[in-house]
């Protein structure tokens, strides 16, 4: 199995299906699938870079909160991001660098908003060949 | 295709009969006509889960427009015993108190019809759309904690727009109960800059016209006549209430197993509406309400100067005001008669709107005799429709009626449909002008994605859980 993400139909919202060999990989995937459905990300460039870390219950919890923390910050302080590296990883905490730039009204494609990263039909799951992960968004 | 065991009650009601963990019957309001759609989702099995939580009053109900949500269906009522029963921020929904405003000028179409284009710009360029719109307000959290507590009256007192306007929406634009204390920071955050502004996906301002009057009285006591240009504001709480729906599922999740209350499905996490847990929710909850009332009152100021600088006229002429404000995402503490006695219900209305009996004290004086007004918007090419409360809902709906068409196609496959078309173009054709955040929110939003509402408005209408008064056409669109 390659590793990868594809965009899935529900009803209003959209949701993605993530494929790779590690958690890390998995979790760095969802979030740059999450920005492809978020902001054109050819446009965005790796200017600078933030650290974030977030904790949660159990690794499905981790999961959403990661990509909800990701959300925040982008909306609440205007930002893009392209890249994601996961340093740390365990069940219930996670420690990221992630890069890319302020939001330019001028150069860059803002497609949609997501209001929520949810519970609903999550799962990840251990395939064969590696992990996979399926996260729905509330448009 | 789900199997379900449902039984025929009238000719607009069907139900599905108590079985396993179910506390009481489902019921589902629609036309024969319209089932099979419905039965071909998971939406109907929701309702029936939603039929097991503790507490639950009567019936799990579902409205025509009743889809696949999280948890709870959208288009789905649920009432639970406030002693006994629970609250879940899954039954309210992410948006909470997404909701609808209507408003009613002095002009006719004929006026409007030539400067459409200016009008529809004007506004473009004067309410936030889009998204993570920030607006030309943005508040310090000290500020945010009034607008909270405040609600439309807050914004009132900054000067965007009349206290007249407060006494035509539902609660008079405040609900109280709120606690700014049981708001997390991430949520202050978010609200701070989307104060006034429209949000993406569904959410819009639509300039239109009465098309059409079915009921001359409640017509005429709303204010309503034919060819009257009207304004529908649908947006909600924007990002301060997705994160208060946020940060309490994940409270609810840990209070499920705290109360050892056992759920068909994860999402329908909640807690009994006396606990810490459920009135913290509750406080945060109203906070939000009360910022969505605050923000629509905020947009319906930026609409009258629009309205204004587009057609060059004063306020007292064009004549903009508030026919009525519905919420059509939210949980409140309501008292209904419930076998021949009053009981203290938590109504949760996800999807769904309140529609409440001409004498309710709750309706405005000047509806009184006609009920409460319920606002029902379509997509942006067809038709909304206006249409009021009745005794009926009292009596079987806890005072609800549906909240809009809902979706037929997801927003790929609308965006596939809309491949090759130009859809302003489509609607520009049809005298319809729109301008949108990206060509794809127009896309995603096409008439074709949605169901007819006007199949959803009749089946309310025969099963007598709200009347209707007027259809409205649009005129020109803003699409977050």
């Amino acid at each position: 199995m390659a590793s990868g993400y594809r965009q899935i139909d529900h009803t209003g919202d959209i949701g993605i299906i993530v494929t790779a060999a590690d958690r890390r990989e998995l979790f760095a995937l969802s979030a740059r699938a999450m920005f492809e459905i978020i902001a054109d990300l050819s446009l965005v460039q790796e200017r600078s870079q933030w650290p974030v870390t977030v904790e949660a219950d159990d690794t499905e919890a981790l999961l959403v909160r990661w990509l909800s923390e990701l959300n925040f910050i982008h909306i609440t302080q205007e930002r893009l991001f392209c890249r994601f590296e996961i340093h740390q990883l365990t069940d219930t905490r996670l420690e990221a660098w992630v890069y890319g730039e302020p939001i330019d009204p001028n150069r860059h494609i803002i497609f949609t908003e997501i209001k929520a990263v949810t519970f609903h039909k999550l799962h990840i799951r251990e395939t064969a060949e590696g992990l996979e992960a399926q996260i729905i968004f509330d448009m | 295709m789900n199997q379900y065991d449902i039984k025929k009650i009238t000719d607009y009601l069907w139900e599905l009969p108590k079985k396993g963990g179910m506390r009481v019957p489902a019921r589902i309001y629609a036309t024969e006509h319209m089932l099979p759609h419905i039965l071909s989702d998971n939406a109907p099995q929701q309702a029936a889960n939603v039929a097991h939580l503790p507490g639950i009053v009567k019936y799990s109900l579902a409205m025509p427009d009743i889809h696949w949500g999280y948890g709870f269906p959208i288009g789905g009522v649920a009432a639970f015993d406030v002693n006994e029963g629970v609250i879940s921020p899954g039954g309210v929904g992410y948006d909470i108190n997404c909701g609808v405003r209507l408003m009613a000028s002095k002009l006719t179409r004929e006026d409007i019809q030539p400067r459409i284009q200016k009008l529809i710009t004007e506004l473009f360029n004067n309410v936030p759309t889009g998204v993570g719109a920030s607006g030309q307000l943005s508040v310090s959290k000290s500020e945010l904690q009034r607008v909270v507590t405040k609600g439309a009256k807050w914004a009132v007192e900054q000067g965007y727009g009349t206290a007249e306007d407060l006494e035509y929406i539902e609660e008079h634009g405040c609900i109280d109960g709120f606690d700014p204390d049981k708001v997390s920071n991430h949520a202050w955050e978010r609200g701070r800059k989307q104060l006034g502004t429209l949000g993406s996906g569904n959410h819009f301002l639509e300039v239109g016209y009465v098309a059409e009057i079915y009921d001359t009285k409640a017509a005429e006591a709303l204010g309503l006549f034919p060819d009257q240009v009207t304004v529908i504001i649908h947006c909600g709480s924007r990002g301060f209430g997705y994160q208060v729906c946020d940060d309490y599922l994940m409270v609810m999740d840990r209070a499920v197993r705290k109360y050892g209350i056992v759920l068909p499905d994860r999402q329908l996490a909640c807690a009994p509406v006396q606990s810490p847990e459920g009135q913290d929710y509750l406080g945060a909850m109203r906070c939000a309400i009360n910022y969505a009332f605050a923000n629509r009152q905020v947009i319906a100021h930026y609409t009258r100067l629009a309205f204004e600088r587009a057609l060059g006229k004063g306020p007292a002429e064009i004549g903009l005001r508030v026919v009525y404000e519905v919420a059509h995402n939210i949980a409140k503490i309501e008292t209904h008669v419930v076998d021949g006695r009053e009981m203290k219900l938590c109504v949760h209305r996800k999807g769904a709107t309140r529609a409440f009996a001409p004498g309710r004290p709750e309706v405005p004086a000047a509806y009184k005799a006609v009920g409460q007004p319920v606002l029902i918007p379509g997509d942006m090419g067809r038709y909304s429709y206006v249409l009021v409360g009745t005794e009926k809902a009292m009596e079987e709906t806890f005072g609800s009626t549906c909240h809009g068409a809902g979706r037929a196609m997801s927003r790929n496959k609308a965006k596939k449909t809309a491949r090759g078309r130009d859809i302003g173009r489509e609607l520009e054709a049809r005298g319809i002008f729109v301008m949108g955040a990206s060509r794809r929110t127009i896309d995603e939003e096409i008439p074709e994605a949605y169901k007819d509402v006007a199949d959803v408005v009749e089946a309310c209408d025969l099963a007598g859980i709200s009347k209707k008064v007027a259809q409205l056409r649009p005129l020109g669109c803003i699409k977050g």
